[in-house]
């Protein structure tokens, strides 16, 4: 029994920051990488279950990404997962979450798992799509934002629930295999201490190339994307002010500032 | 033979041939059951891990002898026990020598080479020598009875702070009914002792080799014309010898023959303990070695022979108990219940002839014997347990190896998770950006030297605390300006510094402090300095400590020293004296860890500030509750926190203006304790650079901005 579970490596921005001369990302220098914070959780609900279960089952991770996401992989082989498997080829370069779900939708097929497992969304990009593209690429049934889960790997169907609008919980039997988007706060993730991300160097990580997914450079990148960035950017600031003097000045100050605003708008 | 050759010790006389094969019969047995023992202890401490004791065995044998003799670390803090300890500890070692001696000559150099020496002169002064030692047995016993029966000592409260009334653990009767055991037992024997040399005098009055000697034994004499007065005969007096002789002879043996299985162990112990003591036990952790799979202690087996044997050493006498800044506190932890329990853990699982299956050596959780993760994590690994132990058991790598098991399992608090998550990332525990370590050092009048661009003599190493937090960063700025105007040279590494580690050790993320470790010797070994200075105790002791084990090996001070030679050498100078009342708060981290407990005070004194201690200071000041990570694990609502039980000990002083501080996390700690419990107002809580700067204002030019 198999349990896949996709995980990115994401961004988060250092205290100053730079955009790339392109205009369409962060320079890369200014970035720290880490694990995605909700991958954190979905692993942890397929460790646990794994755990729980008293037949062998195997948990794999699997990213895509260049050789710098080794390291977020191996952290989650010394949170518990058996095996990774990363893909990479210089033409994923440039790819939307289309394209990458594309890519796991490849891998999900060789590794043929009987559930399969993605963050809610992204810390960086939050397009909470790569999942659902996944599963509609594989044509599995899925489920979004899912907050508890009863599964028993091997099981014809699984049951979870959701949280709805005005504190109403949602009881979904789904059938498997599927997939499911896993929301922050469904479980305690564990503590991946340095000596057990040591020990778990000596765990596999097998780097898949396009072709060992059966896929070709035109559907990866931005030949494969249904969207492009066009630009990143910090919105002008300075919006607000400090009125100073006393309160007359203040109140004269005010009443100016919303007549050159009503001005503005007729 | 002349008449006073004839004098000696009256041994079996009167005693039929079967009788005296009948005692020679037990004596053995007594001492074979002892031995059993023994061997029983000896297989349980080999079954720990293996260690390997630095230094040589002479040296250590020296140390503990002198410690032993001197009773030095048992009259600390408690001179009423230490004396008492004292005169039991040299009456019953005389008594035990002269029995031994006779035996020597009785029953080996008599018989094989013709020797006696245990006559005339020799005996009558050896004779008092005893009977006078017996009243410093018994003058002893008695005094220690008072002091469980009447005294009422808090510390010698069984009661256990990590378990609750009903626990099968929790107030361990079986440990009272043992103590008294064992002090009747010894007073019954010293009793005895003098009752049957008062019989023996008054069955043999008639020969005048005993009788006219009597006086030599003034107890056992005064006892006989007592018995003599109450119209005991000579016959009387031999019938009442022979019982009480086999009565005192058998409680004896028996008494040998328990050492081993009883607390009477302690005597080989606590010895054994004190001279495998580690004088570090505390400052510098042990580290991991690569091969072992497990970090760390999670089965009895995981701790080496020397800590089992530290278990046994406790002789349960609630120092620790006392000291500890948890108990006091009321955390669920007494450094004296851990060993206690382990020990127990010990002797029911390695005191059989095979060693249980592994599942049920594990040392973590509730059954009795286990130690709970909420205990273990109540720790502040601040020494106070380590320091006052008088037979050096030491708790702190017992809880810290034990952590590192928690550690690896992920059984801790969610915020300490994340803390440990934010050091790997950013290498701090602030999550600020490794870019910004240096930040603080804009706001000078003066540029401060990147070490790593340029030579220094003295290397800042400034840590987490001083660099990061907004409070103590106002304090780097006056330091830095000091020792500007000082005219030091020096410098700091910037971004190249990482958290030192101290703390991160003492939570047990061992794999975390290597990778801390490793960077910091790698960021110093690649930068020319003469020596590092540093504000921050922890980052001091580990630096000092322990980077010596990860090839750093650094002349460090704290900057006390520092100042301190820096006025010596009128460097600096006081130009406005402060006549400020003060109290001075040892850190754990520079006064119990690496006994830097006078420069600071110098300080002051220079300062002119009239220094006024509190009643827990130098090696028993109080923890402010924020060292072994505890500052990254909140306190639990509603239940005192150490540093408020602190401020309230200072609170106490009449008339006091300041409490001096000279470790970032105690600014931090004690500035909100104050507010906490309700001084704020009544006196101010400073780093002692701050008051140095009040004494010395900065010229205008170099004054840091506000």
């Amino acid at each position: 029994m198999k349990i896949l579970v996709a995980v990115k490596q994401v961004a988060a921005l250092d205290e100053d920051f730079a955009i790339r001369d392109d205009g369409r990302d962060v320079d890369p220098d200014f970035l720290i990488r880490d694990l995605n914070e909700w991958d954190d959780f979905s692993l942890e609900e397929a460790v646990k279950i794994k755990e729980g279960h008293p037949e062998p089952v195997e948990v794999v991770v699997v990213s895509v990404g260049s050789d710098e996401v080794d390291e977020s992989l191996r952290k989650c082989l010394a949170k518990g997962a058996d095996r990774a498997i990363r893909v990479w080829d210089a033409a994923i370069e440039g790819s939307d979450s289309i394209a990458i779900a594309r890519i796991l939708a490849a891998v999900a097929k060789r590794e043929a798992p009987q559930m399969l497992f993605a963050g809610v969304q992204s810390s960086d990009q939050s397009f909470a799509s790569t999942g659902i593209a996944t599963a509609a690429f594989l044509s599995w049934p899925h489920a979004a934002v899912v907050t508890s889960l009863t599964y028993s790997p091997g099981a014809e169907s699984a049951v979870f629930r959701r949280e709805l609008e005005g504190g109403i919980l949602h009881e979904v039997e789904i059938q498997c295999p599927a997939v499911l988007t896993i929301q922050l706060g469904i479980n305690t993730p564990r503590y991946a201490s340095l000596r057990s991300i040591k020990q778990a160097a000596a765990k596999p990580i097998e780097v898949l190339s396009l072709a060992d997914v059966s896929l070709g450079a035109a559907d990866v990148g931005e030949a494969g994307s249904l969207s492009r960035v066009r630009r990143m950017y910090v919105p002008d600031k300075g919006r607000a002010q400090l009125i100073q003097g006393d309160a007359a000045q203040q109140a004269a100050r005010l009443a100016e500032i919303i007549r050159e605003f009503k001005g503005a708008a007729a | 033979m002349s008449r006073t050759d004839a004098v000696t010790r009256i041994l079996f006389e009167a005693f039929g041939a079967a009788e005296v094969r009948l005692f020679y019969l037990l004596g053995y047995a007594a001492i074979a059951v002892f031995c059993y023992g023994v061997y029983v202890q000896i297989r349980k401490y080999r079954r720990g891990a293996a260690l390997k004791l630095e230094g040589s065995l002479w040296a250590r044998f020296g140390d503990m002898l002198s410690s032993v003799l001197s009773h030095r670390t048992i009259d600390r803090r408690d001179r009423g026990a230490g004396g008492a300890h004292r005169l039991i500890f040299y009456g019953f070692m005389l008594l035990f020598a002269g029995t031994a001696t006779i035996t020597l000559e009785y029953d080996i150099l008599e018989p094989l080479f013709g020797i006696r020496f245990w006559h005339g002169g020799f005996y009558l002064v050896f004779s008092l020598v005893l009977d006078v030692a017996g009243v410093a047995l018994i003058a002893g016993l008695v005094y220690m009875m008072y002091r469980r029966g009447w005294m009422r000592l808090p510390k010698l409260d069984y009661a256990r702070p990590d378990r609750v009334p009903g626990d099968p653990d929790f107030d361990r009767p079986q440990y009272r009914r043992e103590d008294w055991a064992f002090l009747w037992l010894l007073l019954i024997i010293a009793g005895t002792g003098y009752v049957l040399e008062a019989a023996r005098l008054v069955w043999l009055q008639g020969r005048a080799d005993v009788w006219d000697t009597r006086w030599w034994s003034p107890v056992g004499a005064l006892l006989a014309e007592g018995m003599r007065a109450s119209g005991l005969g000579a016959q009387g007096g031999g019938l009442l010898r022979h019982g009480l002789w086999w009565f005192h002879g058998l409680i004896a043996l028996i008494l040998i023959a328990l050492i081993p299985y009883t607390k009477v162990k302690h005597i080989f112990t606590s010895a054994a303990s004190l001279m495998v003591r580690d004088r570090l036990a505390a400052q510098r952790l042990p580290r991991v070695p690569d091969s072992q799979a497990e970090a760390g202690a999670a089965k009895i087996t995981d701790f080496n022979w020397k800590q089992l044997l530290n278990l046994d050493a406790c002789t349960k006498c609630g120092r620790c108990h006392e000291a500890c800044p948890a108990r006091a506190v009321g955390a669920p932890l007494s450094p004296r219940d851990v060993i206690l329990s382990l020990r127990e853990f010990a002797q029911a699982t390695l005191e059989s002839g095979v060693v249980p299956a592994a599942a049920e050596l594990d040392i973590h959780g509730k059954a009795p014997g286990q130690v709970a993760m909420e205990t273990l994590w109540s720790c502040r690994t601040c020494m106070a347990c380590v320091e006052i132990c008088p037979v050096a058991v030491e708790h702190v790598p017992i809880i810290v190896q034990m952590r590192r098991k928690l550690v690896e399992d992920g059984a801790m608090d969610p915020l300490l998770t994340k803390t440990l998550q934010t050091i790997h990332k950013t290498g701090n525990s602030f999550g600020e950006s490794k870019r910004k370590r240096g930040a603080w050092s804009k706001a000078l009048p003066f540029p401060v030297k990147d070490a790593r661009k340029e030579p220094v003599d003295v290397l800042w190493f400034v840590g987490d605390y001083a660099s990061f937090d907004p409070r103590n960063q106002k304090v780097s700025q006056v330091f830095a300006s000091l020792l500007h105007e000082a005219g030091v040279d020096f410098g700091i590494l910037y971004d190249g510094e990482s958290n030192a580690g101290n703390d991160v050790r003492r939570v047990g993320e061992e794999g975390l402090y290597e990778v801390l470790a490793t960077a910091n010797v790698t960021a110093l070994s690649s930068v020319s300095f003469k020596s590092v200075v540093t504000t921050d105790p922890h980052s001091f002791n580990t630096i000092r400590n322990e980077y010596p084990d990860f090839g750093g090996k650094y002349e460090i001070q704290h900057y006390t020293t520092l100042l301190r030679q820096l006025f010596a050498e009128r460097r600096l100078q006081v130009t406005h004296p402060l006549k400020y009342r003060v109290t001075f708060h040892d850190p754990c981290h520079l006064g119990r860890f690496n006994k830097g407990y006078d420069a600071p005070r110098e300080l002051l004194a220079l300062l002119g500030c009239e220094l006024v201690e509190m009643g827990r200071c130098r090696a028993n000041s109080f923890c402010c509750g924020a060292g072994g990570g505890r500052i990254w694990i909140p306190d639990p609502v509603g239940s005192e926190k150490p540093a408020q039980n602190r401020m309230k000990e200072a609170a106490a002083i009449p008339g006091l203006e300041v409490y001096v501080v000279s470790c970032p996390k105690d600014l931090t700690m004690f500035e909100d304790a104050l507010k906490t419990t309700g001084n704020e107002g009544k006196f101010v809580v400073k780093e002692l650079i701050e008051l140095i700067r009040e004494a010395i204002p900065a010229r205008r030019a170099e004054a840091v901005p506000a």
